[in-house]
């Protein structure tokens, strides 16, 4: 049999895995009606010890879609029009004298959810850990979760009088 | 529009709406007493709140159970975008403001870190890409400075 003489110009056959996740939450952003591209945005990085286990968490746990992991150390989530960069501490990050940024403090990403007290159950059966239990704050109830690297995250469920007062702007 | 809110611990909450309104382009929102307050920059809500002790009032300052005091500082950040980093970064240490580092280039853009008078970090951005820019988020994204 003869080979064909196109064959050298066949590129090589690199396999792709797929991605529906992706796809799926790509195609969610690109339909709506307005988009993260006309609102704006917010962008928060967060660093973490392990990625696999910060991401299991931000999306398994917190609704989070997954929208690029280039690399062992770097991930980028987005939850509405919040984008939060997830960083493993690298060289990259480190400040002129050699220190690295490590993860926790208390600065924190506000998460709002439906019913605080369902999701703090649902969270606590997973194993999450949190550093205060549900608290009335002014207008809403809050709870102080935290992700497996000791970031803060801070969860809350408007009041209904808060509400009546002042309607969630519109998404 | 904010969609986004975001909780910094600050230990002087007009020093804090002074720098943040005056040097990265927030707006005041609210200021109800001198432990809490709003500001607001496009789809960014950001919250400022003083730590208080066991005897203060509840909500987003109070101490944990354990009695652990909130504190500023820390490495997690929130992110804005400059359309020119060199001038914006000229500007600030003119106006007296500290950053952890020097301008790093990273594979998406050019970024920084400024501390607000908290000590707060604030990463300051300017994207190379044009898909790295975080007000676009695009359908093939490129890499922010990792």
């Amino acid at each position: 049999v003869t080979p064909d003489p196109l064959e050298v110009l066949r590129l090589p056959v690199v396999p792709v895995e797929p991605r529906t996740e992706f796809a799926t939450s790509l195609l969610r952003r690109l339909h709506r009606e307005q988009p993260p591209a006309a609102a704006g945005g917010a962008t928060v990085r967060y660093f973490v010890a392990d990625l696999d286990a910060a991401v299991a968490f931000y999306c398994d746990d917190l609704g989070f879609e997954q929208e690029l992991r280039p690399s062992p150390a770097f991930a980028m989530l987005y939850h509405g029009d919040l984008r939060l960069l997830l960083s493993v501490p690298g060289r990259a990050h480190a400040l002129p004298d050699g220190t690295l940024p490590d993860p926790g403090g208390w600065n924190r990403i506000l998460v709002q959810v439906p019913d605080l007290e369902a999701t703090v159950e649902a969270l606590r059966g997973r194993g999450a850990r949190f550093r205060h239990d549900i608290v009335a704050g002014v207008g809403v109830r809050q709870a102080l979760l935290e992700d497996p690297s000791g970031n803060p995250v801070e969860l809350f469920e408007p009041l209904a009088a808060y509400h009546e007062r002042e309607p969630p702007r519109p998404r | 529009m904010s969609t986004v809110s975001v909780r910094y611990i600050v230990t002087d909450i007009d020093a804090a709406i002074d720098f943040y309104t005056t040097l990265l382009g927030f707006e005041a929102q609210m200021r109800p007493n001198d432990l809490f307050a709003t500001l607001v920059r496009g789809d960014l809500r950001l919250v400022l709140v003083r730590p208080t002790g066991p005897s203060g009032p509840a909500g987003g300052g109070a101490p944990m159970p354990d009695g652990r005091m909130q504190e500023p500082g820390g490495w997690n950040r929130f992110s804005i975008e400059v359309p020119g980093l060199a001038a914006t970064v000229a500007e600030l240490r003119q106006s007296g403001a500290r950053f952890r580092n020097d301008v790093v280039t990273g594979v998406g853009g050019k970024q920084i870190i400024v501390e607000d008078p908290s000590g707060n970090p604030v990463e300051l951005f300017e994207p190379i890409l044009p898909e790295a820019r975080l007000s676009q988020p695009s359908p093939s994204p490129g890499q922010p400075g990792r």
